[in-house]
């Protein structure tokens, strides 16, 4: 057993847990079963990171999605009515012209990873991804960092606002 | 993968080292909890000038093993209403990332699960994910009072997440590295990081309080508004588990205190002996660390509960600003006097002690506009 067969295994592991706990935040009926399965899909996410030896993007994926999203999620959950919602909210008449869209996107995605991907190699080696982080986002994209903070930041004012004109 | 000892199988010794490790720090968890609830109720009796627990044993230190025993044999009650998988799932995911801090912990040099150069992220990373079982347990329960402490806990512990994290970067700004055992090897001698940042550690010592639902930050779980807060509906092992993973959040808090602040394994006669170095690094790590969980023991027999609302205008209004102000002047002065560490060190203990000497002033304010509005209220 050598170790390139765990890190397969583990793969796979992971990619079941993202897409199997996906497909039950979109198709499960209970809204908080929902949002503990999104919790899992970026907790696997966080695992494929590690695999891929980013483990700070690993942590703050856990730091901000399962920590921080998640229970904000779960925060408006418990403030809005509950009870079984009907299957027809998830299959509305537009299913036929929603596939008619989705299947060549898919395939097209599809087929492009099956071939684009096929010799990209190893990721790098499994260490500190921590310098090259801090140097890509302070340094080299700084300009779009800043400018993405000030559009959240504004946004959030804009949250703020809009609620309290309604207390008004 | 390294290789076993004893010419082992690398693939069997990595399985079992993980199964070791495991069980050493299950071991380290539940016998800590038990050690910390005699200490608690000891204390606690001590400071209220009663004896505490005297009957069991010689000084009554086989009453929290009866707890224990107890608490095993328990019938396991679930109320039918109940959320049946989340109520089950809930002490597991606030149990589970305690459990997992206590890899990188720095017990000693080489006495540490895996020196990872994200450490302390890692530590803070694990810290936010008990978030999501206290609020999971508060709503699982299908009871007011439980819904209450697990709204309460998410509402408390993402905000002081803030502070925390921002005092603990002020630490990594001065070592340079997120490694703990680099942290640890950067203190040799007698400066210690408290030295360099008091501020930091006082806005840590706080959030820590908070972010372990400690007294006075122990609103999820206050006795005298909500019964027993998320825990309301939990008995047995279940609610035996959550009280396990308070005592061992308490343990890894005061551990990253030992070593961020307080030179962790250092202490006289570590570096004498490669064989007895480490124990003896063991020893004073301990003993610093749980200096520091009496002291949180000490709080919470002296301080009275915080109200909502002064919990996060405390947060928001003082503790947030001042770590952002922390963090600036630090960031700041090491980039004017990357050499000397001096700069930072009184900048640190000038801002303590207008941190100490505002907060009477401020009360007193507080303290005139409340009267001022219920004199408003009273001629209206």
């Amino acid at each position: 057993m050598s170790s390139e067969i765990i890190e397969q295994a583990l793969f796979a592991l992971l990619t079941v847990g993202i897409i199997g706990a996906a497909a039950g935040v979109v198709f499960l009926n209970r809204i908080t079963g929902a949002a503990l399965l999104m919790a899992f899909t970026f907790f696997c996410m966080a695992g494929m990171f590690l695999l891929l030896g980013a483990e700070t993007i690993a942590a703050f994926q856990v730091l901000i999605y399962v920590g921080a999203i998640t229970v904000l999620i779960l925060y408006g959950v418990m403030f809005t009515p509950q009870g079984d919602r009907d299957y027809r909210l998830f299959f509305q008449t537009q299913t036929p012209w929603a596939a008619l869209f989705v299947v060549p996107i898919a395939i097209f995605v599809f087929v492009t990873a099956l071939f684009a991907f096929r010799d990209s190699g190893n990721a790098g080696a499994l260490g500190s991804d921590l310098g090259p982080l801090a140097t890509s986002v302070f340094r080299d994209y700084a300009f779009p960092f800043e400018v993405a903070s000030v559009l959240l930041l504004a946004a959030m004012i804009g949250a703020i606002v809009l609620v309290k004109r309604d207390e008004d | 993968m390294p290789p076993g000892p004893f010419g082992m199988d690398p693939a069997i010794w990595a399985v079992l080292r993980l199964v070791v490790a495991v069980a050493l720090a299950a071991g380290l968890v539940f016998n800590g909890a038990l050690a910390q609830i005699y200490l608690e109720r000891k204390i606690q009796a001590i400071i209220q000038d009663r004896t505490g627990p005297m009957h069991t044993g010689p000084y009554g230190l086989l009453q929290t093993f009866a707890d224990a025993i107890k608490l095993l044999g328990k019938e396991d009650i679930r109320a039918r209403l109940t959320d049946h998988w989340f109520f089950l799932a809930a002490p597991s995911i606030v149990f589970a990332p305690m459990l997992a801090s206590y890899v990188v912990i720095p017990f000693a040099p080489g006495v540490v699960g895996a020196d990872l150069n994200i450490g302390l992220l890692y530590l803070t990373t694990l810290g936010s994910m008990t978030v999501l079982g206290i609020v999971l347990a508060g709503w699982a329960s299908n009871n007011k009072y439980s819904l209450i402490g697990g709204l309460r806990s998410a509402g408390q512990l993402i905000s002081y997440e803030v502070p925390q994290i921002l005092s603990l970067v002020t630490v990594v700004l001065v070592v340079g590295s997120l490694s703990m055992v680099k942290i640890v090897d950067s203190q040799q001698g007698f400066l210690i990081n408290f030295l360099i940042l008091p501020l930091a550690f006082t806005t840590y010592f706080i959030a820590g309080l908070a972010e372990t639902n400690r007294v006075p930050f122990d609103l999820p779980e206050a006795e005298s508004e909500l019964v027993a807060g998320f825990l309301t509906e939990y008995s047995g092992m279940r609610w035996g588990l959550f009280f396990v993973a308070e005592y061992g959040e308490v343990t890894v808090v005061c551990s990253i205190v030992a070593a961020l602040f307080f030179g962790g394994w250092h202490g006289p006669l570590v570096d004498v002996h490669p064989l007895i170095g480490p124990i003896l690094g063991v020893l004073w790590f301990t003993l610093k660390t749980y200096f520091f969980v009496l002291v949180f023991m000490w709080v919470r027999a002296t301080l009275p509960r915080f109200r909502i609302d002064q919990l996060m205008s405390f947060c928001w209004l003082m503790l947030i600003p001042l770590t952002l102000l922390n963090l600036l002047v630090t960031a700041i002065l090491l980039l004017v006097f990357p050499d000397n560490i001096l700069p930072v060190a009184i900048a640190n203990w000038v801002m303590l002690g207008g941190f100490a000497f505002s907060v009477p002033f401020l009360q007193r304010r507080r303290l005139a506009s409340l009267r001022a509005r219920l004199a408003a209220r009273a001629a209206a």
